[in-house]
This record gives structure tokens, C-alpha cells and sequence, in this order.
């Protein structure tokens, strides 16, 4: 019996280490397509660093000795009250593929592979980032997630957090209820009690992380072009694992050196490209495969409406109210009333925020990438189809999976969509290359 | 008939019958009442005697507010689902500070207007030496103040017999002044000028200083007050018409007459004033939402030249507007199609466009320009370095 047993173990041993490399692997190649990219920025490096630092040596966030890691979901989870509480927020939202190949086979078959992803890494159980958090805070957005709450109940303490179908004032008195509760939650893991001086702390430092972004933002606006729109999506990524302090400081230098390439005019392409939006399900490393397919065939990726991307951070928390309870009303408010999610029942708010995106970054075609089984998105297509349509803005809906498999078909879909735009912009500038 | 319904009855009977019987509640009575001082006797030793009754009020209040504190607190902590978080809520905090916001040009000229008309609506008249009397302005600083700056508008529209047996030019200096007022400014009035309103504020900035826990507001409350203004609203115009008076009963005269120095004396309205200040303490400019005169000054809303646009593309629906808006205007942020959402209870405060995070979502303008703007900088700027 107890030989079969070690045969047994050695034989998960092996398992996992295949997994780890696997998925290692994986990681890097994408960061290396990333790399080479080009427009050499040199301050992109802290992003890279912490997205390598997680999937590819293994590591977990970097943190001081003792404080705790609570894993969030989607973006309806206040990071301020988990920095309140003294613990460590990180967003687990998994686009990693070697883990969706195990989860497919732990969850059901037409669950979205952002789920099936998820299941794979609670199934091996190998990342540290996963391994080592006390808590997980699972927002019940999509019925996906609500399932997913139920399974990563067996390895870990987990936090459903409900999220109404409505914003009305009602819906808010309900989330702020709630966000009480979820301070509750997190202080009792961390022992460590919120004050008002630690959520107001706490507010500030997302707060100087929302400064920064709102920097970067308006640069990329006001001077399109100076960098990829995949970097972007990396540093906006790259925010799930670092400290909103040290992602502030690492955002500011980043922003300084854009701001020093845009007076210098070095622009990372051609101004005339054909200017992309990327929007629908959320695009999360290392699943960067189409807007690097965009780039890769000669387009830009200007603007990005994923939640995983700009729009997950991009409304800053208003404290309207200087108490307690008015710190967590804006909390519960920010998470609510500006959040574009299909998760609402009216989110007809996202069709105009699309269009102020599509004026502001002067966009000329939209991407909008369904992940497979992704139904709330995929519902907003044809509302989103009809809006662009009536702007005179070509559209085309990209499904894909977490795998390698469909590259070459979303390739091929990718470069004729930019094509056509590029001909549409010019006819004979495109014929004449 | 439901529960809101009668309560909003038993509420509006009882204010009826307090108004009517107003003088019956003695606050702080003299034997002889006197409505004008002179030059020297402000700031003198008598001037000091006489804020006695504002004196009263304010330890009222004081009292009152720690008491609301106290019984919410305590109320909180049997509460089976609040109770846990009693602790973190009920205790006001002087440490920490939350650094977002710039102070903008805009709120400190609306700061200096409104401490500079107080000034001018207490003594103005005898500080200046002179009194513009044939000016009736729409704000509710006390006419029975002889002292201020100009005649306010409420004492005929609360005596409207009164107002007939006034001589012709005084009836077209009231109704032209009046209305012009209220046809250029309207209730930009109330915002900048009123003297209720910068004791309600100094009451708020009190609140957000201390960092107590104050009352959000929804829909529906606001709603359920809309009764209590028509009662108000018919209370001003119809008391004297059936022998009694308003100015018994409003707030008003608890504050401008008293803080120059007359002797004056208070009926129901010092209790009154007492309330509405605990209730502005907790939920900024409530007594605006039921004035009487407010209501009146806002109905040429749709033709006065301050107006708040919105554009409604750039708005994210983020609700800071509404938050921030002392007056609970929800179509700030609802509005999808219309690019004016001027309001007509809306007093031009100008804190929907001081919290708005988009750039220029929402805008004060005058005659089509702009005279404030929002910025997404102004509201994460101070968090920067």
C-alpha cells in the first residue's frame, strides 16, 4: 500500500513540476513578445518585472514580513479597505493558459475560460500568489463567479460579495451594508482593526495611484502614439500585483519619460495608423494575444474598455463626505454608480462611455473580444454594434479561448480588419505602402 | 392609508398648529421691541448683551447634536447588524485626512459673498450709513432687522394685506425689485447671499471638521419633505390672512436681528432656528429643501441666466454630483440627453462641479460661459507627491 501511495505522490510531484514549467513557459514567451514590440521605454521595465516576478520565478507580491494577501475578483471590491485593514490586496483574475487547460477539466465545459483558468491554478495549487492568500473576495457578477466562489470555498476562506442588479439610492445603502461587513471579514483575518486613519490613509495612497493614471491617461490622449497599446495593458495589469505606492512611484517615472518623449516627439510608430479600441470581456495577462496581434500587423491600440485594463482603475473614489461612514459611501459609490459591467441590469451608461472613448482617443475601428462562454458580454455586442454602426465606426467581434490554437485565425481576422481601415483612411497611401 | 402618508399628516398638522399658535411659545421676549441700532452701539458692551439669545440657541444646539449623537450611537450598538461596526462609525476622528481636492477660486469668492453679505444684511446699512430700503432682495435676512443693507422680500410676501395698503411706489419698487431679482439670480441667492444658508454651512463645514457621521439622503426622503415645503410655502403666504404671523414662526429672526444687537423677541422661531441648525449639522442645507421663499425664487428656472450644463457623454454616471449635491438634484447624473440640468431647487453651490471627475462633464455658466468648470485634475490632485 504504502509504496503505491509515494508512486502516487511522485507521480503529482511530476505533475505539478510539468505544470510549473509549462506555465512558465508560457508566461515568458508572451512577455517576450511584449518586449519585442519595441518603442524602447525604459521605464516599462518595474511592469514587466512584477508580471515576470509572479508567473515566471514564482514568486508571490513583494511584501513586508506578516502582512497578508487578500485575493480580489473583478473590480467591485474596494482595494482601499483591504489596505485599511493592513493586508495586501491582489487581483487573481487568471488569462493564463497553461491553468485553463487544467481547469477546463475541473469546471463545467461552457464555463468562460477566465473561470476554467482560476479552477486550473486552485487545482495544482502551485502559485504562490494564489497559495499564500487568507482571503478571497469573489464579487457575484456573472454566474461564472458565483460558481467559482463555491469552489475556491474548499482551499480557502472566501468572501462572496454580493453585487446588486441595480444602482438605485437603495442599491447603495445596501453595498455600503456590505462593505461594512467586508472590512469585518478582512480585519478579523489581519487582526488588525480599520481606523479612520488607516482608511483615510489607505485612500490616499490609491489615491496617488489614481493621480498618476489620470496623468497617463491625458498623455495618451493629448499625444497618441508615444507608446503600445499592449504596454499599456501590461502597466494596468502589472497593478493587480504591485502596491498601489510603488505602482504610483513606478507609474510617475513612466509618466515623466512619456512626457519627455512627447516634447522630444519620439513616437514609438507612424502617426497614421489605424487607431484601435479594444473592448468586451476582460483581456488579462498573459492572454495578450490580440492586442498584440493588432500591433504585430500595424495597427495601435489606443484605448482599451476592459475591466482587466483602463477602465478597472479609471474612475477615481470622490470622498464627498469627511466621516467614516462618508469614506465608505464613496467607496461602495465608486464601486457602483461608474462601472460600466453587464452585471448591471441598465448598463446602457458603457454605449456613452464607449462613444466619449471613441471621441477622445479619436478612434477609428473597435475590437470587441468575446471570450468563449463570456455570455453578459457577448449580450452587449449587438447594443455596442448598433452604437459604433450609427458613429460610422467598423466593428468586428473577436471570440477567443485562452490557447494558442486560434491565433492564427484571430491573426488573419486582426490584420484584415486593420487593412480595412488603413483603406478606408487612404486608399492610395495603403497602395502605395 | 399607509404609514408615510399619515405621518406626513401628524407632522404637517403639527407644524400648522405651532405656526398659527407661534407666539404662544416664548423663547426670548423683551417687554419693548426695538428694530434699529446705531453706528456706536455695535461692538459696544450692550451689542454683547444682546447676542444673549444666539448665545442660547447655539448651547441649545450644542446640546441637541450630542444628544443625536449619543442616542444614534447607542441605538447603532443594540442593532444586531450595525452593531459590530458601531465602534468605527459612532467615535469622531481628528487624525487622519483624506487630500484629494484643490480649493478652487470658486468656492472662495462663494465663502467671501456669503460671509461679506452677512455682514452687510446684519449691519450693513448702519455701517455704510446708508440704507437702499426701496430694495426688497428675496433672501430670508430678516426684515425686522431695520439695520441691514436693503429690505428683504419675505415680510410682504408673508403680510401680502400689508403689501396692498402700501403707497403705488412702494408697491413697484417691492414687485420690481423682487422679481428682478429673482429673474437674474434666482436661487443663486440662496447659495451666495442668504445668511440661513451660511449658518447651515458653518453648521456642515462644523460636521466635516469633526468628522461625525451625518444623514445620506436618499430619494425617497427627499421626497417625503416635498410636503413639508408646500405646508411651509402655504404657512408664508396665507398665515396672515387668517390672523396669524409667520415671522412668529420662521428661523430667520433668530439670526440677522439678534446678531446686530436689537431686541427682538423670539417666539416658536428660536426653537425652530435651534432645529435647524441640529438638522444642517447633520444633513448640510436641509432647511433649504422646505423654504418657503426658496421655492418661490426658483420658479424662474427656466429663464435665469446661471445655469448648470452637462455633457453628457463625458458624464460616467460615477453619482459624486448627487453625493455632494445639498439639495439631492439626482438628474445630475441620471441625465442622458439634455445638456442643461439646471434644477429648480438648484442653488448654484457649485459642489456637483467642485466633485464631478470628469473634465468638463458638468460647468456653472452665465449667459453661456463658463464660470466653473470640472476637472478630473482638480479632484486627484492633491494626492499627488
Amino acid at each position: 500500500m504504502e509504496c503505491v501511495d509515494v508512486a502516487q505522490e511522485q507521480r503529482e510531484q511530476r505533475r505539478k513540476q510539468r505544470f510549473a514549467t509549462k506555465s512558465m513557459h508560457m508566461t515568458q514567451k508572451y512577455l517576450r513578445r511584449m518586449r519585442d514590440l519595441g518603442g524602447t521605454i525604459e521605464q516599462m521595465e518595474p511592469f514587466f518585472n512584477a508580471l515576470e516576478r509572479i508567473y515566471v520565478q514564482g514568486l508571490d507580491v513583494e511584501r513586508p514580513h506578516h502582512t497578508k494577501t487578500v485575493g480580489t475578483y473583478c473590480v467591485q471590491v474596494p482595494q482601499e479597505l483591504i489596505y485599511a485593514a493592513g493586508a495586501r490586496p491582489v487581483k487573481l483574475c487568471s488569462g493564463h493558459y497553461t491553468a485553463f487547460s487544467i481547469g477546463d477539466d475541473v469546471v463545467a465545459r461552457d464555463a468562460c475560460p477566465l473561470v476554467k483558468a482560476i479552477a486550473g491554478f486552485e487545482h495544482m495549487g502551485t502559485l504562490p500568489l494564489y497559495e499564500n492568500c487568507s482571503l478571497m473576495v469573489v464579487p457575484i457578477t456573472c454566474d461564472c463567479k458565483k460558481r467559482i466562489a463555491g469552489l475556491l470555498r474548499e482551499r480557502w476562506p472566501v468572501h462572496p460579495l454580493h453585487v446588486p442588479a441595480n444602482r438605485e439610492d437603495e442599491d447603495i445603502e445596501h453595498y455600503v451594508e456590505d462593505l461594512y461587513e467586508l472590512m469585518h471579514m478582512v480585519s478579523s483575518v489581519t487582526g488588525q482593526a480599520v481606523t479612520y486613519e488607516s482608511l483615510a490613509n489607505a485612500l490616499n495612497l490609491t489615491g496617488r495611484a489614481q493621480y498618476e493614471l489620470s496623468r497617463f491617461l491625458r498623455i495618451k490622449r493629448v499625444t497618441p502614439n508615444l507608446l503600445y497599446g499592449t504596454h499599456a495593458m501590461a502597466v494596468m495589469n502589472a497593478a493587480s500585483y504591485l502596491e498601489a505606492g510603488v505602482w504610483a512611484s513606478a507609474m510617475g517615472a513612466l509618466n515623466d519619460e512619456l512626457e519627455r518623449k512627447a516634447r522630444g516627439n519620439e513616437l514609438v510608430s507612424r502617426k497614421d495608423l489605424p487607431r484601435i479600441m479594444l473592448t468586451g470581456s476582460p483581456i488579462v495577462f498573459p492572454n495578450l494575444k490580440i492586442p498584440l496581434l493588432v500591433e504585430e500587423a500595424g495597427g495601435m491600440v489606443v484605448a482599451d474598455e476592459t475591466c482587466m485594463g483602463e477602465r478597472g482603475m479609471s474612475d477615481p473614489v470622490v470622498p464627498v463626505d469627511a466621516s467614516f461612514d462618508g469614506l465608505m459611501r464613496s467607496l461602495a459609490i465608486r464601486s457602483l454608480r461608474p462601472c460600466p459591467c453587464p452585471t448591471f441590469a441598465d448598463n446602457s451608461q458603457r454605449i456613452y462611455r464607449l462613444r466619449q472613448m471613441v471621441r477622445d482617443y479619436r478612434v477609428e475601428g473597435v475590437i470587441y473580444h468575446v471570450l468563449r462562454g463570456c455570455l453578459v458580454y457577448d449580450y452587449e455586442y449587438r447594443l455596442v454594434e448598433e452604437e459604433l454602426e450609427s458613429m460610422g465606426i467598423p466593428v468586428i467581434r473577436l471570440e477567443s479561448d485562452y490557447t494558442d490554437q486560434d491565433v492564427e485565425q484571430l491573426r488573419i481576422r486582426s490584420e484584415a480588419f486593420v487593412e480595412t481601415i488603413k483603406l478606408k483612411k487612404g486608399p492610395l497611401k495603403a497602395i502605395r505602402g | 392609508m399607509n404609514k408615510k402618508a399619515l405621518v406626513t399628516a401628524i407632522v404637517c398638522t403639527l407644524m400648522v398648529l405651532a405656526a398659527y399658535f407661534a407666539w404662544q411659545f416664548v423663547f426670548f421676549e423683551y417687554e419693548t421691541n426695538v428694530y434699529t441700532t446705531t453706528a456706536e452701539q455695535l461692538f459696544t458692551i450692550d451689542h454683547l448683551t444682546k447676542l444673549v439669545p444666539l448665545l442660547i440657541i447655539g448651547l441649545l444646539t450644542a446640546i441637541g447634536i450630542v444628544a443625536c449623537i449619543a442616542v444614534r450611537n447607542y441605538l447603532m450598538r443594540r442593532d444586531t447588524f450595525r452593531g459590530p461596526f458601531a465602534a468605527w462609525r459612532g467615535t469622531p476622528s481628528t487624525k487622519g485626512h483624506v487630500h484629494g481636492r484643490r480649493v478652487s477660486a470658486f468656492m472662495v469668492v462663494r465663502w467671501v459673498c456669503m460671509v461679506g453679505f452677512f455682514a452687510l444684511m446684519v449691519f450693513g446699512g448702519v455701517l455704510l450709513g446708508q440704507r437702499y430700503s426701496w430694495i426688497s432682495i428675496p433672501v430670508l435676512s430678516c426684515p425686522a432687522n431695520m439695520s441691514q443693507l436693503t429690505e428683504a422680500s419675505c415680510y410682504y410676501l408673508a403680510h401680502l394685506e400689508e403689501l396692498a395698503g402700501l403707497p403705488l411706489m412702494g408697491i413697484v419698487a417691492f414687485v420690481a425689485s423682487t422679481l428682478g431679482f429673482v429673474l437674474v439670480f434666482g436661487r443663486v441667492l440662496c447659495g451666495f447671499v442668504c445668511p440661513m444658508g451660511l449658518a447651515q454651512d458653518v453648521m456642515h463645514k462644523i460636521r466635516q471638521a469633526t468628522k461625525v457621521e451625518g444623514i445620506a439622503m436618499t430619494e425617497r426622503m427627499y421626497q417625503a419633505l416635498v410636503p413639508i415645503r408646500w405646508v411651509m410655502l402655504l404657512l408664508m403666504i396665507g398665515l396672515s390672512f387668517v390672523g396669524g404671523n409667520f415671522c412668529n414662526f420662521c428661523p430667520a429672526i433668530a439670526l440677522t436681528p439678534v446678531a446686530a444687537g436689537l431686541s427682538v423677541s423670539l417666539y416658536a422661531s428660536g426653537f425652530l432656528m435651534v432645529f435647524v441648525l441640529i438638522a444642517s449639522f447633520f444633513k448640510r442645507r436641509l432647511f433649504c429643501t422646505i423654504c418657503p421663499l426658496g421655492y418661490l425664487m426658483g420658479l424662474a428656472y427656466r429663464i435665469q441666466p446661471f445655469r448648470i450644463k452637462k455633457d453628457c457623454t463625458a458624464c460616467t454616471e460615477c453619482g459624486a454630483c448627487y453625493e455632494a449635491c445639498p439639495m439631492g438634484i439626482k438628474q445630475l447624473y441620471t441625465e442622458r440627453e439634455k445638456a442643461d440640468v439646471t434644477d429648480i431647487s438648484c442653488i448654484m453651490c457649485g459642489e456637483c462641479v467642485r466633485c464631478c471627475p470628469e473634465d468638463r462633464a458638468l460647468s456653472l455658466t452665465l449667459l453661456g460661459r463658463d464660470i466653473y468648470v470640472s476637472k478630473r485634475l482638480r479632484v486627484v490632485q492633491g494626492y499627488g507627491r
